[in-house]
C-alpha cells in the first residue's frame, strides 16, 4: 500500500467547499484509489468558517479503515479558500512543517468582526501570510481568486489546479470529475488548467510612482518649504481644498501649516498636513452634493455593477438630512437661533428621507442646486463649528510640540475620532472634546508634562475606537483619573 | 423546494442486486431501509441527518413504486408516535430526527412507544450532533436507551458496516419487540463511501397492499394501567435477554486483534475510526485495522451482552473504555459486569480520557498513550507525535500571538430577517434595553455580532413560552422571537395558546419566511403550495385570529422604519394580552434559488429584466461602520482606502448583493450617512427607456453634467 495522501480544505459556508471535497474523491476513486471524504457543515454553511478531509490510498482491492478527522501532524494537502481560514487551520496544529504542502489564496473575505471595528480592524494579513510560509513544508500563495475571475471559473477550480499537482491522482481523472459533475464544465476546466500551469506568482512590479497632485503655481514655493515627504500629502490637501472650496481656502490651508514647519519631524508634519485636509474638507451637505455630481460616478456604478453594454444603469442616492445637516448651511446666528427653535418644538429628531435619482433631471438638478450653495459656506454655522475644533486641535499641538513631541503626535492623531453623518459625527466630536477636556489640557496645564502623557492619549483614542457607546473611553478616563490621584 | 436537488442520490436509491452505491453516509441508511422492506418512513428535518427524509420526499417514482408512505412530520414526538403503527401491525417504519433535541421532544412518544414494544420493526436514526460542528446542547442519546429500554446501535462508519446494522437493527426490534436507536455522528452522516447495493423490498403490507382488517382489541398494546406494570416486567424478563442473544448470535459486535494479550481496547462503534488511526499511530495497527491489540468493537452500545464483556476482559490486566461524552454511562456498566463476573481486570477510562468533549485525535492519542504507559506497554511513538504537536502549538503561539477572529456562522446575503434585528438595535438606542426571547433557526444567529440580542435560548418554538415568568415580572414586556418553523414545530401550542390561555403580556415576532430555512428549506404546513412541494398555504394569520389573538401586526421585514414602528406600537399598546408581529420576507436563498435561473433566462430571450444592486460611494464613506453593525450583511464588507489622505478602510457592496436594499434603508432609518445608492441595471431596455434616458442626458448636459450615452457605455 503506497503512503496515504491527507487533505484537508476549509472553506466559508455556501463557497462550495464540498463541491471541491467531491471532485477530489470522485477523481482518486475513478483513478483506482480508495478515498474517503466528509465534513461538518452543519449550520457553518451560512457563511460560517468550515472543514472538510479527504482520504486517499492505494488500497490493492483491501477495504482501509480510514478517519474520519484530521490529525495533527497528519496532513498531506492543506487546500484553502481563505487566508485567514487557512491560518485558522494552522492554528489547530493540522499545518507541519514535514509534510504539508499549502495553497491558499492571498484575499481576504472580512468577518463581522474585524468589519464592526470603528476604525480599521482587519487582521495584519501579511502576518497571516508569513505564518503559513513559515510553517508550512512548502506553499503556494497567490491571487487565486484573479486567476478564477479571469478564466470565469469557480475558484474551486483553480484551487483544484493547484492541489492536482500534490496528489498521487492523474490530472486527467481530476478533468473527468469536473466533467460527470456537470457544473458549468467548459468555465471550471479552463480554471482548472490554468491553476495545473501555475508558476508562481509574477514578480511584482514597482508601484507605479503617483503623480502629484496638480496644483495652481502660485502655491508651488509654499509647497516646497515643507518637509520633503510630506509634500504628496500637502499638495493632494491643497487639491482638496481648492475643489472643496476656493484658491483663498488653500491658502488657508497652507497658512495653518507653516507655523509647524521646522518645529514638527517630518512624520508628525505629514499627518499633520493629512488630517488637517480632512477637516478642512469634512463632509457638509454642500460636499456630499459636489461628490455626487462627479462624472467618474456613473462609471464607476456601471463598473462595479457590471453592467453590459446596452443596459441602461439609474442611480438613486439614498440621502437623508436631519434638521443640523440642512440649517447649518446657514449663517451662524440664523442657524442657531432656527435650531433653538426646532429643539423647542421637539423636531430634532426629525428628517427627510430622500431617494435621489440622480440620473434623471429632478434629481441631478436637486444636487446642482445643493452644490451652488457653496458660496454660504465660509459663514455657515458648520464651517464655524468646524473652524473652533481645528483652531483648538492645532493650539494643543502647538502647545504639545514645546512640551512632549510623541505626545503632539498623538494629539495629531485624535482627528480620526471625528467623522461620519449625523450622530456618527456628534458622538466623534464629544468624544474628542472629553479627552481635550479630561487627559489634554490638564496636562497641558502641568508644570512638566508627565510621563505617561503620550500613552494617555494614545489610550484614550483607541478606547473611544473600541465602542459606540464610549464606554471604554469612560472607563479609561477614570482609571487615568485614578492615576493622577493616586 | 429544499435547497439541494437530490437527482443523483434518488437514482442510487432504485440501484438492485450486485451494484455498487457510492454516497453519503445518511443516504445509505435511507438506501439500507429501502431494502430492508420498510413500510412508512417520517421525521422532523435537522442536520446532521436532515438528507434522509429530504431525498425520499423527492423520490416520489421509487415510493410509490415500493408503497412506502413518507411523512414529512411536524415535529420529533409526531414521528415517535408515528411509529405506534408497528406496535399492533407487523410493518416495519422509521423516522429520523437530530438529537439530543429531538429525542428530548418526542421523549413522551418514545416511552409510551417502548412500554407495549412492536411487533413490525421499528427503528429511529439520530444524528448524534456532538462535538466539531454541532448546533445544539451536548447530551447522549444514550440516556434515553437506558431509561425507556430502546435498544441503541452505534455503528462504525463503514457504509457495509452501517447498512448491515441497518437491516439487523430491523430483525433486532423485531426479535426482541423493541424499538431500535440508530445512532451516527456528524461526519458518519457526511462520510462519503460505497457499499454492495441489493434490491429493494416492496413491504408485504404498505399503501400499495393494504391490511385488509384493523388490529383486534388488545390491552396488552396499549401503555396503560394495568399492563404497564406487566411490560415493565417484560422489557428486563423476556425483550432485554432477547435482545442480548440476538447480538451475540448474529455477531452485531465485532473483536479485532491477537485473542491473548495483556491489554485490550472496548469502544464505540463509532469512535473505531478514530481509534484506529491513534493505534497507528502508536505502531499497534495499520491502514485496514489489522491490530496488534485485541479491540472489542460496540456496535451495539445498549444493551450489552454481559458474557461477551466479561469474556472478552477475562485474562486481561487492563482494558480501556473509549467512550464520548457524558455521563459514562459504559464504563459504568462495563465495571458493574466485570464486578459481578468477579473479574480483577483493570478498567481505564474516563480517568486518562476526558468526561466531556469530544475525542480528537489528540485527546484521544493523550488518553491511548496514558492508557499504555500506566500498564508497562510501550507508547513512544505517540508520545512523540504528542510531544511534536505539542511543540508545534507553542511555536505557533509565539508566531501569531493575537486571536484569529472568529467566524461564526451569520445571516445570509439579503436576508429577510436581518432587518427585523437591524430595527430591534435601532430601536433599543431610542427606547432602551428590552428583554429578548431567542429561539432556534436561523434568526438565533441574531445573537450574535452585530446584533447582539436575545436573553434565553430554551428550545425550537419555545421562545414565547420561555417568556411567561419575564413578562410577568419586570416593568418592560418582553420580545420573544420565533420563526414560521419553530411556530407549527411547538411555539403554536406552547407559546401562543399558553399566552392566550394565561392573558400574558408581551410581543411576539413571527419570522415567515416561508420555510424550515435553517435545516435547508424544508417546507411547513404555511409553504406556498408549488407542484412539487408539500406546502398547504396554511395562514398563520387566520391560524392566530383562531387561537383568540386580538392585536396582530403584519409587516413586510425589509421596511425597517415600518419594523421598528410596529415594534414600537407593539410594545406601547396600551390593552393588556399578546401582540404578535407576522414579519413578511421569504427566505433569500429560497427566492434566489427561483428567481435567478428565470431572470437569466428572461434576459437570454431579450426581455426587460431590472437587476437592481447597492452601492457604496467610497468618497463619501467617512470608514466609521456604524452602516455595518447596524446591517452585518455578508455582501457589506470593508475594501482599502483609495483617498491618499484616509487610512481606515470604506464600506463596500460586492457582488454577492442581492439588491435587497437594507443597507440604504439602516443608513435611512438610522440616519446615519448618504454613502448609499441604489443601482437599477435595466437589462434589454426598451425602446422608451431608451427614449427616456436619452430625453434625461440632453437636460442634464445643458446643465453642466453627464449622463453616459448607453449605447456606447
Amino acid at each position: 500500500m503506497s503512503a496515504p495522501c491527507r487533505v484537508l480544505i476549509a472553506a466559508l459556508g455556501g463557497e462550495g467547499g464540498g463541491v471541491l471535497a467531491s471532485w477530489i474523491a470522485d477523481a482518486a476513486i475513478a483513478d483506482g484509489f480508495a478515498a474517503q471524504r466528509t465534513s461538518v457543515p452543519g449550520v457553518a454553511q451560512r457563511t460560517g468558517g468550515t472543514t472538510y478531509y479527504i482520504e486517499i490510498v492505494k488500497a490493492g482491492g483491501r477495504r482501509p479503515v480510514m478517519a474520519l478527522a484530521p490529525a495533527p501532524g497528519g496532513v498531506e494537502l492543506f487546500i484553502a479558500s481563505e487566508l485567514l481560514e487557512a491560518a485558522r487551520v494552522l492554528h489547530g496544529g493540522f499545518i507541519t512543517a514535514d509534510r504539508t504542502f499549502v495553497i491558499s489564496p492571498l484575499h481576504r473575505v472580512y468577518t463581522i468582526q474585524e468589519k464592526i471595528a470603528m476604525g480599521d480592524g482587519r487582521a495584519d494579513a501579511d502576518a497571516l501570510a508569513q505564518s503559513l510560509k513559515t510553517f508550512a513544508k512548502d506553499h503556494a500563495l497567490g491571487d487565486f481568486a484573479a486567476l478564477a475571475q479571469k478564466t470565469g471559473a469557480a475558484l474551486n477550480a483553480v484551487l483544484l489546479g493547484l492541489a492536482a499537482r500534490h496528489m498521487p491522482v492523474a490530472p486527467q481523472a481530476f478533468r473527468d470529475a469536473i466533467a460527470r459533475d456537470g457544473r458549468a464544465v467548459e468555465a471550471n476546466l479552463r480554471g482548472f488548467d490554468a491553476g495545473l500551469a501555475y508558476a508562481g506568482e509574477p514578480p511584482a512590479a514597482a508601484p507605479a510612482p503617483v503623480a502629484p497632485a496638480e496644483i495652481p503655481h502660485n502655491f508651488a514655493a509654499a509647497v516646497e518649504a515643507m518637509p520633503a515627504v510630506s509634500q504628496t500629502i500637502v499638495r493632494e490637501g491643497v487639491r482638496r481644498t481648492i475643489d472643496f472650496q476656493s484658491l483663498a481656502y488653500a491658502q488657508l490651508y497652507l497658512d495653518r501649516l507653516a507655523p509647524f514647519t521646522g518645529r514638527a519631524g517630518p512624520e508628525l508634519f505629514t499627518e499633520l498636513a493629512r488630517h488637517l485636509a480632512v477637516r478642512m474638507t469634512s463632509e457638509d451637505t454642500v460636499r456630499v452634493a459636489q461628490l455626487k455630481l462627479r462624472e467618474s460616478r456613473l462609471a464607476q456604478a456601471r463598473a462595479e455593477a457590471r453592467a453590459r453594454p446596452g443596459d441602461i444603469v439609474h442611480v438613486t442616492e439614498y440621502l437623508k438630512p436631519g434638521p443640523e445637516e440642512i440649517l447649518s448651511i446657514l449663517p451662524a446666528k440664523t442657524a442657531r437661533a432656527l435650531l433653538a427653535f426646532v429643539e423647542r418644538r421637539g423636531w430634532s429628531k426629525g428628517s427627510i428621507a430622500l431617494k435621489v435619482q440622480t440620473t434623471r433631471i429632478s434629481g441631478f438638478l436637486m444636487l446642482k442646486f445643493l452644490a451652488s450653495l457653496k458660496f454660504m459656506r465660509p459663514g455657515s454655522l458648520r464651517a464655524a463649528e468646524e473652524n473652533a475644533w481645528i483652531r483648538r486641535w492645532l493650539a494643543l499641538i502647538d502647545l504639545a510640540l514645546a512640551k512632549d513631541q510623541r505626545a503632539a503626535m498623538e494629539i495629531v492623531e485624535t482627528a480620526r475620532l471625528v467623522k461620519g453623518y449625523g450622530d456618527t459625527w456628534k458622538n466623534g466630536q464629544a468624544n474628542w472634546a472629553r479627552i481635550a477636556d479630561e487627559i489634554i489640557e490638564p496636562m497641558l496645564a502641568a508644570p512638566a508634562a508627565p510621563a505617561h502623557f503620550a500613552d494617555a492619549v494614545m489610550q484614550a483614542r483607541i478606547a473611544a475606537l473600541a465602542d459606540p457607546e464610549g464606554a471604554r473611553l469612560a472607563s479609561v478616563i477614570a482609571s487615568l483619573g485614578a492615576l493622577k490621584a493616586a | 423546494m429544499v435547497e439541494v436537488s437530490f437527482r443523483r442520490e434518488i437514482e442510487s436509491l432504485t440501484l438492485g442486486a450486485g451494484a455498487v452505491f457510492q454516497g453519503e453516509g445518511i443516504l445509505a441508511v435511507t438506501k439500507a431501509l429501502l431494502q430492508s422492506g420498510v413500510s412508512y418512513v417520517g421525521g422532523y428535518q435537522g442536520a446532521p441527518v436532515g438528507h434522509l427524509l429530504d431525498v425520499l420526499v423527492e423520490a416520489t417514482g421509487e415510493m410509490r413504486r415500493l408503497g412506502v408512505h413518507v411523512e414529512t412530520c411536524t415535529n420529533e414526538a409526531a414521528a415517535a408516535a408515528m411509529l405506534g403503527a408497528s406496535i399492533n401491525y407487523p410493518i416495519r417504519g422509521a423516522v429520523t430526527w437530530k438529537s439530543i433535541v429531538g429525542t428530548n421532544v418526542a421523549a413522551d412518544a418514545l416511552s409510551n412507544l417502548a412500554s407495549p414494544g412492536v411487533k413490525g420493526g421499528a427503528l429511529i436514526i439520530v444524528g448524534e450532533d456532538y462535538g466539531e460542528g454541532a448546533a445544539v446542547i451536548q447530551e447522549r442519546t444514550h440516556a434515553f436507551a437506558l431509561k425507556s429500554s430502546l435498544w441503541l446501535l452505534d455503528p462504525r462508519p463503514d457504509l457495509p458496516t452501517i447498512v448491515r446494522m441497518v437491516e439487523k437493527g430491523f430483525e433486532l426490534s423485531e426479535a426482541s419487540n423493541t424499538p431500535v436507536m440508530l445512532e451516527l455522528r456528524i461526519r458518519a452522516c457526511h462520510v462519503f463511501g460505497s457499499f454492495e447495493a441489493k434490491d429493494n423490498i416492496a413491504a408485504a403490507h404498505s399503501v400499495n397492499s393494504r391490511i385488509e382488517a384493523p388490529a383486534p382489541f388488545e390491552y396488552m398494546r396499549l401503555s396503560h394501567p394495568p399492563v404497564t406494570f406487566i411490560q415493565e416486567n417484560d422489557k428486563f424478563q423476556r425483550r432485554l435477554p432477547a435482545a442480548q442473544k440476538f447480538i451475540l448470535e448474529h455477531g452485531l459486535n465485532e473483536t479485532l486483534g491477537p485473542a491473548s494479550h495483556d491489554l485490550g481496547i472496548i469502544v464505540q462503534g463509532g469512535l473505531f475510526n478514530a481509534l484506529n488511526s491513534r493505534l497507528e499511530a502508536a505502531e499497534l495497527s495499520n491502514a485496514f485495522g489489522d491490530a496488534n491489540i485485541p479491540v472489542l468493537i460496540l456496535n451495539v452500545t445498549h444493551p450489552l451482552a454481559p458474557e461477551q464483556i466479561s469474556g472478552f476482559c477475562a485474562g486481561r490486566k487492563a482494558v480501556l473504555i473509549v467512550e464520548e461524552g457524558q455521563p459514562d454511562f459504559l464504563e459504568q456498566a462495563i465495571g458493574q459486569i466485570l464486578r459481578k463476573a468477579g473479574l480483577p481486570t483493570k478498567l481505564f477510562g474516563k480517568d486518562v480520557l476526558p468526561m466531556a468533549g469530544e475525542y480528537t485525535p489528540r485527546v484521544l492519542g493523550a488518553g491511548l498513550a496514558k492508557f499504555l504507559r500506566d500498564n508497562g506497554q510501550p507508547a513512544a511513538p505517540l508520545e512523540s507525535w504528542l510531544a511534536a504537536t505539542g511543540a508545534q502549538a507553542q511555536a505557533l503561539a509565539a508566531a501569531l500571538p493575537a486571536p484569529l477572529p472568529p467566524r461564526p456562522p451569520g445571516l445570509c446575503t439579503g436576508c429577510p430577517e436581518r432587518p427585523v434585528f437591524s430595527a430591534m438595535k435601532i430601536l433599543r438606542k431610542e427606547i432602551g434595553p428590552t428583554h429578548v426571547s431567542a429561539d432556534i433557526g436561523c434568526h438565533s444567529f441574531g445573537t450574535f455580532a452585530p446584533f447582539d440580542q436575545g436573553n434565553s435560548i430554551l428550545g425550537y418554538g419555545m421562545s414565547l413560552a420561555s417568556a411567561a415568568a419575564v413578562a410577568n415580572s419586570q416593568a418592560r414586556k418582553p420580545i420573544s422571537i420565533m420563526g414560521d418553523g419553530g411556530f407549527w414545530h411547538n411555539g403554536l401550542l406552547t407559546g401562543v395558546a399558553g399566552s392566550v390561555l394565561n392573558r400574558n403580556d408581551g410581543v411576539l415576532i413571527i419570522m415567515n419566511n416561508g420555510y424550515s430555512s435553517a435545516t435547508g428549506a424544508q417546507d411547513i404546513p404555511s409553504s406556498a403550495p408549488t407542484p412539487d412541494g408539500r406546502g398547504r398555504g396554511v395562514d398563520i394569520e387566520k391560524t392566530l385570529k383562531g387561537m383568540g389573538v386580538e392585536f396582530i401586526s403584519r409587516v413586510r421585514t425589509y421596511d425597517i422604519r415600518k419594523v421598528a414602528k410596529t415594534l414600537k406600537d407593539a410594545l406601547n399598546a396600551p390593552a393588556k394580552g399578546l401582540r404578535v408581529i407576522i414579519a413578511d420576507g421569504e427566505c433569500q436563498l429560497a427566492r434566489q434559488r427561483r428567481i435567478k435561473p428565470e431572470n437569466a433566462k428572461a434576459v437570454a430571450r431579450g426581455e426587460r429584466v431590472v437587476r437592481t444592486r447597492f452601492r457604496v460611494d467610497p468618497e463619501v464613506c467617512t470608514g466609521d461602520h456604524s452602516c455595518i453593525r447596524l446591517s452585518g450583511c455578508p455582501s457589506l464588507t470593508v475594501k482599502p482606502n483609495e483617498d491618499p489622505l484616509r487610512t481606515d478602510p470604506v464600506a463596500h457592496v460586492n457582488n454577492d448583493c442581492v439588491g435587497c436594499g437594507v443597507c440604504g434603508e439602516v443608513s435611512h432609518a438610522a440616519q446615519l450617512c448618504p454613502s448609499f445608492a441604489r443601482i437599477d441595471i435595466v437589462q434589454n431596455p426598451s425602446a422608451f427607456d431608451r427614449f427616456r434616458n436619452r430625453l434625461a442626458g440632453i437636460a442634464i448636459k445643458r446643465f453642466g453634467g453627464k449622463l453616459i450615452d448607453e449605447a456606447r457605455a
